[in-house]
C-alpha cells in the first residue's frame, strides 16, 4: 500500500541519525585505546587493593585523587611531578596551586585525561571503584593504596616512592618516621594508655572503629579508643560512653563544628555533662593530620602523646636542642596546631564525615 | 457510491433482516467473592429476543441485576448457563475487537484522564476497525463526522470534552458509539445525570436512530415513564429475577409494579396510548 | 477535525531530532577541555570512516572517548525514562506516576548495594567485576518487577489501582532496607551509592552493556509503541477501552513489562535520575497533545534532550568538580512541576 511505502522511508531516515551516533560511539570504543603506548617497557605491580597495574617508567606526570596521597608526594619531595590533584588537597599550601580535577569521589575524567598522566594515585577507602574502572577503560594506570595501621602508612609511603622511581627518598622518609615512632614508644613505655573517645562528629555521636588507622594512631600515642566496633565510623550511643567514662575526649581540628572554638559548648550539651572528661575539661585537640594516612600523621600522634602524657616529655626541651637537623624533605613533620585558615566544607553526602 | 454509503452497506444488510438479532437464551449468572461461599448475587435464567429497530428496556429497582444483565449481553461477562447470541454468534466468544465492531456500549459519563476534543473522542469509536499501528483514514473521519451529525452535535466537534455540558457530553458519547457502526447499542442508565429536557432529547434521538439505522437498542433504566414511552419491549427485573417480559402495556400492571418498586402507584393509559405511571405519595 | 497522520508525526519527530542534534553538538563543545567545532566534525568523520588512529589531537580523543559516550548514554537513559513514565501514567491512569513509582528503582538500588557488598567476598575475574554492579542492579529490578506484578494482580489480571498500591509499598519497603544497609555498612564503598542513588552518568559504560542497553531500549520502546492507540483508549477507562475493542489484560501486561524493563535498564546503568520520567511526558503532552502515537516518540526525544542538557550542566557548573545529574534534574524539575500544576488548575 502506498501508505506503507511512505511509512518505511521516513522511518529509516528518522532512526538513521540516532544509529549514526550510536555507531560512532561503539566504533570508537572498539579501536585501540588511547593514551600511553602500552608496548614500551613497563612492569606489572600489584597495588594495595590487589589489582595488577602496569607502570611505565619514568613516571613524570602524576595525578593524585586523595589529599593524603598529595601530602605523601610532597613529603617525598616529588611534588614537581604532581600535575593535578583534588579540590580537597589543601596541604601543603602549594598543593592548592596545582590543577584541580574535581572531588575525590567525583573527579572529572576529562580533566584527568587532559593532563595526560602517567599514573593516577587513588586510595581504596576514599575513591570509588567506578573511577578506577573508568581510568582503566581509558588506558590510564591507577595505583591504589590502602593502609590500615600506622606501620602500613609508613611502608605504603616507602612502596609508593619505589614505584615512582625515587626509592631513596622513600627509605629516608620511612627511616625518619620510624625513628620518631620508636622514640615515642620508648617515652610511653612506662605510662599506661589513656582511655579516650575520639569524636569524629558530635551530633550524632560518631567515632572510629578499632580496625582503622586512626585507632592505631591513637594506640601509638599512648591512648586507647573506648569504642570497640568493626565498622569504620560507628555511630555511638552516648549512654554507653557515659558508662565507660573515657579519660579524655580527642578532637581533630578542621571539622567545622567540632573544631577547637566549639569545644566550649560541650559542657552545656545535654548528656555530655555526665562525662567526667567534660566536667574537668579533659580535651585533647590535635590537627586533622590524624585523619589522613600520610606521613604527617606521625606529628599528630606525637602531639597527642604530649597532651595525654605530659609527664613523659618533661626533659624534652633540652633534648630537642641537641637533635640533628630534620632534613628539608620532612619539614612537614613539624607540629602544626593552628586551625586551618580556610576550613573546607566537607560534602555531607560522603558516607564518612572525614576526609583523609 | 459515496464512501459513506459504501461503508454502511454490509452492516445494513445485517440490520435489514427482520429476524431476531439479539437472542438471550436461558442466561443466568452468579457472583460470589469466594468460590467456597454461597453466591452474593444471582441472576436467574432469563430469555428474550430483540429485533433490528427495536428498543428494549431493562427495568427494575437498584441492585436488581440490570447492569449485570447488560454486561452479559455485551459479552463482557460469561454466563453461568445459557448464551447470548447476536446474529447467531455467541457474544462472549468473540474477540474484543470483533465484539466492538458489533456491539457499542454507551456509558453514563466519561472520565478521561487527560481531556480531549470531541472529534478525537468520537474517532476512538473507529478503533475496532484498525490494525495495531494505523492512523485514521479519510473514511474514518467521514464516519465520525457523520456520527456527530446524527446526534446533532456537529457544532461541538472542536470543543474540549471537559468544557461541555452533561447533555452535550452524553450526545458526544453516543456519537462515539455510533462511529463503531454497531448492530447493537447498549446504554446503562443514560438519563441519570441529565435534566428532563436532555432526557427527552436523548431518547428521541435513540428512537430515531434505531429506526433509521436499524440498530437494536437495549437501555437499562429505572425511569418508569421513560421506559413506557420509548421502549418496544420491557424486561422487568427484581432481585435477579425477570418477572415479566413484553410490551409496556402488558408489563405495567399496577400490582406487579407496586411489588417490584415497593411503592404505591397508579397506572393509566397516557395520551400516546402507552401506559403512564403516577407515584402516589405516602406508603 | 485533524487527526494525526503519519506525515505530521514524522515531521514533528524530525523537528525534535533536529533539536536533539543541536543540543548534542553544544554538549560536545562544552566541558573541562576546549573543543572547536571544526576539529570535532573532522574527528567524527574520521571515526566513522574507521580511521580512529589518525585523530587530530589529544583533546579530540577525550571528546570522542569520554564525552560522546556519556552523551549517548544520557540520550538512551533519558529516552527510556520518559517513555517509561508516559507508559506508567497511562497504565496506572495517574498523572503523578513516574518510572519509579512501582518500586523498580528501589529494587535496582538494593541489587546494586548487595552487589557492592558482596563483591570483595567473591572471586570475580576483572572483566566480570565491571559488570557486577549493573548486573546486580538489573537483577534487583527484575525481581521487583515480578514481585509487584504478582502482588498487583486481581483475579489473575493486572488491576491498575492494586498495582499502584503494591508498587508504592514495595518501593518504601525496599528503601527501608537500603537505608538500613547504608547505615550499618558505613566505611565500605558506599560513597558511590550516594551518587548512584541521585543519578550519575559519569561512569563510562562497558562495551557489552552498551549493546544490551541499546537493543533493550529499541525492543521495549517498540513493544510499547505497538499499543499506542490502545493506550489512548485506556485513558478513558478500562471498561470503556474494553468495549471499544482493546484487549486490556494483554495491553496491561505488555506495557507493564516493557516499561519496567526500560526503567530497570536505565537505572542499572545510571542510578535513579529523578523528575525526567515524571515531567517530560507532561511537557510533551502540553505541546503535542495526549495521542500516544505522537506522545511516545516525543517523550523519547524530550527525555533525551532533557538529560543531555542536565548532564552538561552537571559537569560544567562547578567545574572541575561534578554534580550528580539527578541534582540538576531535581533543581530544574521541581519549579517546572509547580508551574505545570498551576497551569493545570488556572
Amino acid at each position: 500500500m502506498q501508505q506503507e511505502l511512505r511509512l518505511q522511508v521516513p522511518r529509516v531516515a528518522c532512526t538513521a541519525f540516532v544509529m549514526l551516533l550510536l555507531w560512532t560511539g561503539s566504533v570508537r570504543a572498539q579501536s585501540s585505546a588511547p593514551g600511553p603506548d602500552l608496548t614500551s617497557a613497563g612492569r606489572d605491580v600489584v597495588d594495595e587493593a590487589g589489582r595488577t597495574v602496569r607502570i611505565r617508567q619514568p613516571v613524570q606526570r602524576i595525578v593524585s585523587l586523595a589529599p593524603s596521597l598529595t601530602e605523601t608526594i610532597y613529603a617525598l619531595g616529588l611534588q614537581d611531578r604532581l600535575v593535578g590533584d583534588t579540590d580537597y588537597c589543601d596541604y601543603p599550601d602549594d598543593a592548592q596551586k596545582k590543577t584541580k580535577v574535581g572531588g575525590a569521589i567525583n573527579p572529572n575524567l576529562e580533566q584527568i585525561a587532559a593532563l595526560r598522566p602517567d599514573l593516577v594515585l587513588v586510595t581504596k577507602s576514599l575513591n570509588r571503584y567506578d573511577t578506577v574502572r573508568a581510568l582503566d577503560s581509558l588506558g590510564i594506570p591507577a595505583f591504589a593504596t590502602d593502609p590500615h595501621t600506622v606501620d602500613e602508612i609508613v611502608s605504603s609511603t616507602e612502596r609508593l616512592a619505589e614505584i615512582l622511581g625515587a626509592p631513596e627518598s622513600g627509605k629516608a622518609l620511612a627511616l625518619d618516621l620510624e625513628h620518631h615512632l620508636s622514640d615515642l614508644k620508648q617515652r610511653l613505655a612506662a605510662s599506661p594508655p589513656r582511655r579516650v573517645l575520639f569524636v569524629v562528629w558530635a551530633e550524632p555521636l560518631i567515632s572510629i572503629g578499632k580496625d582503622t588507622f586512626i585507632a592505631d594512631a591513637l594506640r601509638r600515642a599512648g591512648a586507647i579508643s573506648i569504642v570497640d566496633s568493626a565498622q569504620g565510623w560507628p555511630q555511638v550511643n552516648l549512654e554507653e560512653v557515659v558508662k565507660l567514662q573515657p579519660e579524655y575526649l580527642v578532637f581533630a581540628t578542621g571539622h567545622g563544628e567540632t573544631g577547637a572554638r566549639d569545644i566550649d559548648i560541650f559542657p552545656s550539651l545535654p548528656g555530655w555533662r555526665l562525662l567526667d572528661a567534660v566536667r574537668n575539661r579533659r580535651f585533647a585537640v590535635i590537627s586533622d593530620a590524624v585523619n589522613r594516612p600520610a606521613p604527617r600523621i606521625v606529628s599528630a600522634i606525637e602531639d597527642l602523646a604530649r597532651q595525654l602524657h605530659p609527664e613523659a616529655f618533661i626533659e624534652v626541651q633540652e633534648k630537642e636542642k641537641t637533635e640533628k637537623e630534620i632534613p628539608p624533605k620532612s619539614a612537614l613533620l613539624s607540629t602544626n596546631l593552628a586551625p586551618r585558615a580556610t576550613e573546607r566544607e566537607i560534602p555531607s553526602d560522603e558516607a564518612s564525615p572525614c576526609a583523609h | 457510491m459515496s464512501v459513506q454509503a459504501a461503508a454502511r452497506t454490509s452492516s445494513d444488510a445485517a440490520r435489514a433482516s427482520s429476524d431476531a438479532r439479539l437472542s438471550v437464551e436461558q442466561v443466568s449468572y452468579a457472583y460470589s467473592a469466594n468460590p467456597a461461599q454461597a453466591p452474593l448475587f444471582t441472576l436467574e435464567a432469563t430469555s428474550f429476543q430483540a429485533r433490528p429497530g427495536e428498543i428494549l428496556a431493562i427495568l427494575g429497582p437498584n441492585a436488581s441485576g440490570k447492569s449485570t444483565l447488560l454486561k452479559l449481553i455485551a459479552g463482557a461477562l460469561q454466563p453461568l448457563s445459557g448464551r447470548v447470541l447476536l446474529n447467531g454468534f455467541v457474544t462472549h466468544s468473540l474477540s474484543p475487537k470483533t465484539r466492538a465492531q458489533r456491539i457499542a456500549m454507551v456509558q453514563q459519563e466519561s472520565r478521561m484522564l487527560f481531556p480531549s476534543r470531541a472529534w478525537e473522542f468520537v474517532l476512538q469509536g473507529r478503533h475496532p476497525y484498525g490494525r495495531p499501528m494505523r492512523f485514521e483514514t479519510e473514511e474514518d473521519v467521514i464516519i465520525a463526522r457523520n456520527a456527530l451529525a446524527q446526534v446533532g452535535a456537529e457544532h461541538l466537534s472542536d470543543r474540549w470534552m471537559d468544557q461541555i455540558s452533561g447533555g452535550e457530553k452524553q450526545r458526544v458519547i453516543l456519537a462515539r458509539a455510533l462511529a463503531q457502526q454497531p448492530l447493537l447499542l447498549l446504554l446503562d442508565e443514560p438519563t441519570l445525570h441529565l435534566d428532563i429536557g436532555a432526557q427527552v432529547d436523548l431518547l428521541d434521538a435513540l428512537r430515531r436512530l434505531a429506526a433509521e439505522n436499524r440498530y437494536t437498542v437495549v437501555v437499562v433504566t429505572h425511569e418508569l415513564n421513560l421506559a413506557a414511552e420509548y421502549a418496544d419491549q420491557v424486561v422487568l427485573l427484581q432481585r435477579g429475577k425477570s418477572l415479566r417480559i413484553g410490551p409496556p402495556a402488558s408489563v405495567y400492571q399496577r400490582e406487579l409494579l407496586e411489588q417490584v418498586f415497593q411503592t404505591q402507584l397508579s397506572v393509566e393509559p397516557g395520551s400516546s396510548g402507552r401506559p403512564r405511571v403516577n407515584v402516589l405519595s405516602g406508603k | 477535525m485533524r487527526p494525526l497522520t503519519l506525515q505530521r508525526l514524522l515531521l514533528r519527530c524530525a523537528a525534535l531530532a533536529a533539536v536533539l542534534f543541536v543540543v548534542v553538538v553544544i554538549a560536545l563543545k562544552l566541558g573541562a577541555v576546549p573543543v572547536s567545532l571544526y576539529g570535532l566534525g573532522r574527528d567524527l568523520i574520521r571515526v566513522m570512516l574507521g580511521q580512529s588512529s589518525g585523530l587530530s589531537t589529544d583533546y579530540g580523543m577525550i571528546v570522542i572517548d569520554i564525552r560522546l559516550p556519556r552523551i549517548l548514554l544520557g540520550i538512551v537513559v533519558g529516552a527510556s525514562l520518559s517513555v517509561a513514565g508516559t507508559s506508567f501514567q497511562a497504565l496506572l491512569r495517574n498523572p503523578l506516576a513516574d518510572p519509579y513509582v512501582l518500586g523498580v528503582s528501589s529494587g535496582a538500588a538494593l541489587g546494586a548495594i548487595l552487589a557492592i557488598i558482596a563483591e570483595p567476598h567473591l572471586a570475580i575475574s576483572p572483566e566480570f567485576a565491571a559488570l557486577f554492579t549493573p548486573l546486580g542492579a538489573f537483577l534487583g529490578a527484575a525481581a521487583t518487577i515480578a514481585a509487584v506484578y504478582f502482588l498487583g494482580r486481581r483475579e489473575g489480571q493486572i488491576d491498575s489501582s492494586t498495582l499502584l498500591l503494591a508498587g508504592i509499598i514495595s518501593a518504601s519497603f525496599l528503601s527501608a532496607i537500603i537505608l538500613f544497609l547504608m547505615t550499618t555498612q558505613i566505611g565500605r564503598d558506599m560513597h558511590g551509592i550516594a551518587f548512584w542513588i541521585m543519578g550519575d552518568l559519569s561512569t563510562p559504560l562497558q562495551q557489552k552493556l552498551r549493546w544490551v542497553l541499546g537493543v533493550g531500549f529499541v525492543a521495549a520502546a517498540g513493544a510499547i509503541y505497538t499499543t499506542a492507540s490502545d493506550l489512548n483508549l485506556l485513558l478513558a477507562g478500562e471498561k470503556e477501552a474494553m468495549h471499544l475493542g482493546v484487549d486490556v489484560p494483554r495491553v496491561h501486561l505488555v506495557v507493564y513489562i516493557a516499561a519496567s524493563v526500560l526503567t530497570g535498564l536505565a537505572v542499572s546503568v545510571s542510578g535513579a535520575i529523578g523528575y525526567v520520567g515524571l515531567l517530560v511526558p507532561h511537557v510533551m503532552r502540553f505541546i503535542f497533545g495526549s495521542d500516544h502515537r505522537m506522545l511516545l516518540p516525543a517523550a523519547a526525544f524530550g527525555g533525551a534532550i532533557a538529560v543531555v542538557i542536565a548532564d552538561t550542566l552537571a559537569r560544567t557548573v562547578v567545574a572541575p568538580a561534578e554534580l550528580p545529574v539527578g541534582v540538576m534534574t531535581a533543581m530544574a524539575g521541581a519549579p517546572l512541576f509547580i508551574y505545570l500544576l498551576r497551569r493545570r488548575f488556572a
